[in-house]
């Protein structure tokens, strides 16, 4: 269920990217603004993505043995 | 890809081009060209040498006016008061095109020649009374110092006669009483000891006073003072620092030994005299002509300056024009030049798209002229490679210089600078993850580029320039490493709490605490319930490993894909099914099914699996040791032994299909070419050389001339070809392992970055935290044990963490990236232009 919000936010993700292709100003810049838009949506999703993802089931727990006893 | 608009992801389209430009505008039309800067002239005279080239007396004459211009320049800044320089803006413009310009630069030469006579005269009339004036300097110096020394010898003498007359029960002395010629009647009362007196360099002192020792077996008395002021020499501005010696020795003999030797080590003689009265005379003349020689220099250093701030005025203008006369004649040596026909013939390298505007600067060129006929310009077919050239941006400047340093790109080549915008950024900020450092970063580039304006125009401290440079790439390193610090949950070591944990800490326990599952899964980057765990850095380093991993696959995955478009434009869809097919496939029936694993092995919860987790590096490694078993009887996913068989084999297969497919169809093809009898067609044919002759009888006839080369037809050679694909496979397999394995630095380095600010956090500000010596010690403690956290973190952490992601990053792009595609074969662009003058000077 889970794996599923990769998949929606990658969703998401890939529909912001098809806007920013079509929105991008004609002119001699826009290779350059589309380039960049796709590729940092892609980085910033990828790395979100594997960051939720290595946290779904965690095979280990937290473990501190520093805690006071208030806390 | 729209060719309406230049773009990064090929280089511009170039076109050779000829131009046939009467003489009357050629100086006017280089120049134009020049001020555009779009134009690489090619050298038409290659076999002549720089003597024979038509205007190498011109430019000899204007070297010589250079080197005037960069003597006044020395001089000026050599001025104390310093003289300023006004900028070129602040000088009226020169004429350096029309009609009236050679006349300009004739007169500028008179008047450079005129001003270095002057300055020539007053330099020499300058350092003449500065040799006598330091003459008359040391003189002072030797008649001060000795008047010293004789003091000391009279003050001696003195005591020695004392001690002989204190001294009566010495029994020679007595003796010699009897004879009544004491030798302090005579010997020491007239002090007649003769002497040598002068000055000399100090480093040589030691020196000469061996050499003196030596050569008069010690008979000598030798006192010597250091000056403490240097002497400046007037022309050089050197600093010598001198010695007055003063050397009492017997007998003409010795003493013309003394005067040779003094003089052979560079010292200077002064003759003064033995007696008080006399010496004292000698000091107030020297004094009085000192003055003198001092107001007459004083005055002469002004009208010097006079002169010199008038050359000043115009110091930039003329240096400018200058310049560019040298530019503009320097490359009309390269134009073939017919002087009958009185033509010259240019030939080069344009970017097509600017042929119009080019056509339009010939035209203004004609105009400032003032003559009637423009410069024609003929577009030339050709089969050389053009120059590679990127149209770059303030903004995309650094990025391409990144690329450029690996290799510059074939020309129209699928230019990896157009993605390093993002991906360069993106991997520096996964191995510098730190909000808090990426916000210091990001704040500092953004001021440089806040303040862009003021700090080009007032120049940059030269270690900072390379930082000024890049500050386009720093800003998005900075913000990206924002954005990764917001992913690992750093800013300073310390983590934010934003949404609700995953993790909750019992209440009320000690000792060893097992932190609780809340069923929440942190939303947005890594769990703030890992921060200060003890077995954090188990769960970063697993995290982090695999994330370096994928991201490498990715990133390599894409660097193969931007072949396609490279074979597709240069035409050789062989490449694409003989070499990108099955290296993709190769990649990923390995690395690609890795990853895979490593997301599937995520989405399980493997504490409702009936085996455990298992462990994906051996899982890797059976799959090649022993095909169709398990690992330690721990299967990922179900029909993995099968899976994993076929993979291997599509591996298997894939490393002959890169290997003989390309050879065998080109052996293929040229068996065809051959049978059908065109063999040899491209080595002869094309051999018509462009040398200007022929193309200018070609002109006459066709009306457009042909330039061709001979340079781009190899012979086939089955052999060559063969080892170069056995060498490209080979690399590109062993290279799938060992750059993939490469990506792990991005792990390594984040580790480490995260590693050393918690270091840092606890080894000072920590500390100060804990401080227990009340409000006003700790807070001292604090502010200081602050300020060393503070110049850690920017020191170590910014600057030095920083520079080394950095070259990890960069390393990255060129060898695990680019090796993939790019072939950085070209040669860049190098237009004449008159903007980069300055640059290159300095």
């Amino acid at each position: 269920m889970t794996f599923f919000h990769v998949v929606v936010v990658g969703a998401i993700i890939a529909a912001i990217a098809a806007v920013a292709w079509f929105i991008t100003p004609k002119g001699k810049n826009q290779t350059l603004l589309r380039t960049s838009a796709l590729m940092t949506l892609t980085c910033c999703y990828l790395m979100w993505a594997i960051t939720y993802l290595a946290q779904l089931n965690p095979l280990i727990t937290p473990r501190r043995s520093d805690l006071r006893a208030e806390y | 890809m729209s060719s309406t608009y230049p773009s990064l992801f090929r280089s511009e389209e170039m076109s050779l081009v000829q131009l046939y430009i009467p003489s009357e505008v050629a100086h006017d039309t280089v120049s134009e060209l020049a001020e555009m800067g779009n134009f690489q002239f090619k050298d038409l005279n290659p076999s002549l040498t720089s003597f024979q080239r038509p205007f190498t007396p011109r430019l000899r004459r204007l070297a010589e006016s250079s080197r005037r211009l960069r003597l006044f320049r020395s001089q000026i800044t050599g001025l104390t008061p310093t003289l300023g320089i006004p900028p070129l803006s602040a000088v009226p413009p020169f004429t350096t095109v029309g009609p009236r310009a050679q006349n300009a630069y004739d007169e500028l030469e008179d008047k450079l020649k005129e001003h270095e006579r002057r300055l020539a005269d007053m330099n020499k009339s300058w350092e003449e009374l500065g040799k006598r004036k330091s003459e008359l300097e040391e003189k002072r110096w030797v008649l001060r110092e000795t008047a010293g020394f004789f003091n000391e010898a009279e003050h001696r003498h003195t005591e020695i006669r004392t001690s002989f007359d204190e001294g009566d029960n010495a029994p020679l002395l007595e003796h010699a009483a009897e004879y009544g010629n004491l030798p302090g009647d005579t010997g020491f009362s007239g002090f007649d000891l003769e002497f040598v007196s002068g000055t000399i360099e100090r480093t040589r002192m030691p020196t000469f006073e061996r050499i003196l020792w030596r050569v008069l077996r010690g008979n000598l008395y030798m006192n010597y003072s250091e000056i403490e002021e240097a002497f400046v020499d007037p022309i050089s501005g050197k600093e010598t620092h001198k010695d007055v010696f003063i050397i009492f020795a017997h007998g003409e003999e010795l003493l013309s030994k003394i005067r040779k030797v003094a003089e052979s080590m560079g010292g200077t003689l002064y003759n003064i005299d033995s007696s008080q009265d006399k010496r004292a005379d000698a000091l107030r003349e020297v004094s009085a002509r000192l003055e003198d020689v001092e107001s007459i220099l004083y005055n002469m250093g002004q009208t010097r300056r006079v002169e010199l701030s008038k050359i000043a005025e115009m110091l930039e203008g003329w240096t400018d024009a200058v310049r560019r006369e040298e530019e503009i004649f320097k490359t009309l040596n390269l134009l073939s030049y017919d002087q009958s026909r009185k033509t010259l013939v240019a030939e080069g390298w344009c970017p097509s798209r600017d042929i119009t505007a080019i056509q339009l600067g010939l035209r203004r060129a004609m105009d400032t002229a003032g003559t009637s006929v423009p410069a024609i310009l003929s577009e030339l077919r050709t089969h050389q490679t053009p120059p590679t050239f990127h149209r770059t941006n303030k903004f995309t400047e650094g990025f391409q210089t990144l690329i450029d340093s690996y290799g510059i790109a074939t020309y129209q080549e699928v230019n990896p600078g157009l993605f390093a915008v993002i991906t360069f950024p993106f991997l520096f900020a996964v191995m510098f993850g730190d909000i808090g450092h990426g916000i210091l970063m990001f704040l500092t580039a953004a001021a440089m580029i806040w303040w862009e304006k003021p700090i080009a125009k007032n120049g940059v401290n030269e270690n900072l320039e390379t930082f000024f440079f890049g500050r386009y790439l720093i800003v998005l390193m900075g913000a990206f490493s924002v954005y990764t610090g917001l992913m690992y949950n750093d800013i300073f070591s310390k983590s934010l709490h934003l949404f609700q944990s995953g993790w909750e800490w019992p209440r009320g326990e000690t000792g060893l605490v097992l932190a609780e599952r809340t069923g929440h899964i942190y939303p947005f980057g890594l769990d703030p319930g890992w921060h200060g765990a003890d077995n954090s850095l188990i769960f970063n380093n697993s995290y982090k490993m695999k994330l370096s991993i994928i991201l490498g696959v990715i990133h390599m995955t894409f660097a193969i894909c931007l072949q396609v478009p490279n074979h597709i434009h240069f035409k050789k869809p062989l490449n694409i099914y003989a070499e990108f097919i099955p290296q993709i496939l190769f990649f990923h029936s390995i690395f690609g099914y890795l990853v895979v694993c490593i997301i599937y092995k995520w989405s399980v919860d493997w504490s409702q699996s009936p085996t455990g987790p298992p462990g994906l590096l051996n899982m890797l490694i059976y799959m090649f040791l022993s095909p169709g078993t398990i690992a330690d009887g721990t299967p990922l996913f179900p029909g993995q032994a099968f899976i994993q068989v076929v993979l291997l084999l599509i591996a298997l297969v894939c490393v002959p299909w890169m290997l003989c497919l390309k050879p065998y169809v080109l052996w293929k093809e040229h068996n065809r070419i051959k049978g059908q009898g065109y063999s040899g067609i491209g080595g002869q044919e094309n051999g018509r050389a462009s040398t200007s002759e022929h193309i200018d009888e070609e002109e006459e006839e066709v009306g457009m001339a042909v330039a061709e080369s001979t340079d781009d037809d190899h012979p086939f050679e089955m052999g060559d070809i063969v080892v170069h694909q056995v060498i490209h496979t080979i690399e590109f397999c062993l290279g799938c392992i060992s750059n993939t394995a490469s990506y792990l630095r991005l792990w390594a380095l984040s580790l480490a970055h995260a590693q050393l600010s918690e270091v840092l956090w606890d080894m000072t500000i920590a500390l100060a935290l804990e401080y227990e010596g009340g409000v006003i010690g700790g807070g001292i403690f604090l502010f200081l044990m602050f300020g060393g956290w503070f110049v850690g973190t920017i020191g170590i952490l910014c600057t030095m963490e920083g520079l080394s992601a950095f070259l990890h990053a960069l390393r990255l792009h060129w060898v695990e990236a680019n090796g993939k595609h790019y072939m950085a074969g070209g040669y860049a662009f190098t237009p004449l232009s008159f903007a980069t003058l300055g640059a290159e000077e300095e």
